[in-house]
């Protein structure tokens, strides 16, 4: 299984993720980048993220991704 | 339709719409600059309706209309009732992967909207330093000042499709021309071109590259666009739109080594606006 910062690294190879704390605000990820995201996570942890998830507070940075991947997968 | 008085009011009807969502779906993603500009301009507007939220937003003698829905059926069923698309000019437009978007431009096309454009966005990364800049001293290319608006906006208005591409208004120059983010090239003190670009930390994004009929084959295209690459050494990602009629324009991107990444933007407008 691949990790958060793998997945983010697929999507957009030229940004270094690891250091950055607000992802929004660096333009690294975008509205549409968070739906490639959101549906790269769902496949590597076998969750279903919602749409109402889908909002920047839950992407800016890499504690906020993972805090939302626990918390769908703690529903399944 | 009530006139939006405070970006709150359009945060709060559109976690309405959100709130018991089985699918939702939106195309409704303004910066908070960009949605208090419309809100400051008496631009925006919005019809509440079971199950889905709309905004219009008034743009020359169009209206632009965005949607917070439930679901797709939602969708369908509140966008059937919206009695402005029977009777003003309306254009929408839907953002994602072409297959992802068939089944929402089903949708939109059964309450009469048709396919009026499509846009695909080009990125190009940059993954190592880039080379120093050059020297831009004596360059013909410099950022604009307040007094270059009028004619940006002329320009930018004779060059591009005001239903498809989102041309920005008076006040939105102004602000870029603030943030020194539009370049213009001047032949005998007139506009002859402009790049209008937005960038936010290590990305940035071509809003408008245009180059005055009268100054074509002058090389000014590629004057702006190796300026503005040279003025943004920190940037990691770059992108633009482009509509997929300018093949001229998409083969000029290319050479500058942007490529389609796979996102496409459908515009569809009502029967009001002629094809």
């Amino acid at each position: 299984m691949k990790s958060v910062v793998e997945i983010l690294k697929e999507i957009r190879p030229e940004f270094d993720f690891a250091p950055v704390d607000d992802f929004i605000a660096q333009g690294m990820l975008d509205s549409f980048d968070m739906v490639t995201l959101v549906s790269a996570l769902d496949k590597n942890y076998g969750i279903s993220i919602l749409g109402t998830d889908i909002v920047p507070e839950n992407f800016q940075n890499l504690q906020t991704i993972e805090a939302l991947v626990n918390k769908q997968k703690a529903k399944v | 339709m009530n006139a939006v008085h405070t970006a709150g009011e359009a945060l709060a009807a559109l976690r309405d719409a959100k709130a018991g969502a089985t699918d939702f779906r939106t195309n409704f993603f303004p910066s908070e600059a960009k949605l208090q500009g419309w809100i400051d301009h008496s631009e925006l507007f919005s019809d509440v309706h079971e199950g889905a939220t709309f905004f219009l937003r008034k743009d020359r003698d169009f209206w632009h209309l965005y949607f917070c829905a439930a679901s797709p059926d939602a969708l369908q069923s509140q966008a059937a009732k919206l009695s402005i698309l029977m009777a003003e000019p309306v254009v929408t437009d839907v953002v994602g992967n072409q297959p992802a978007l068939e089944e929402l431009l089903a949708r939109l096309e059964s309450v009469g909207l048709r396919r009026y454009a499509r846009l695909q966005r080009m990125a190009r990364a940059q993954l190592r330093e880039p080379s120093p800049s050059p020297a831009t001293g004596d360059s013909p290319v410099v950022c604009a000042d307040k007094a270059d608006c009028s004619a940006i906006l002329a320009l930018i208005e004779s060059a591009f499709d005001r239903c498809a591409e989102q041309l920005p208004q008076l006040y939105e120059i102004e602000s870029a021309v603030d943030h020194r983010q539009v370049l213009v090239a001047k032949r005998d003190q007139a506009v002859a071109g402009l790049l209008f670009f937005e960038t936010q930390g290590l990305a940035s994004s071509i809003r408008f590259w245009a180059v005055a009929r009268q100054f074509h084959s002058l090389g000014i295209g590629s004057l702006l666009m190796r300026h503005y690459f040279g003025t943004q050494s920190a940037v990691r990602r770059f992108t633009l739109w482009v509509n997929t009629v300018n093949e001229n324009a998409i083969t000029k991107y290319g050479h500058y080594g942007y490529a389609p990444d796979g996102l496409v933007d459908h515009v569809l407008a009502n029967h009001i606006i002629p094809t």
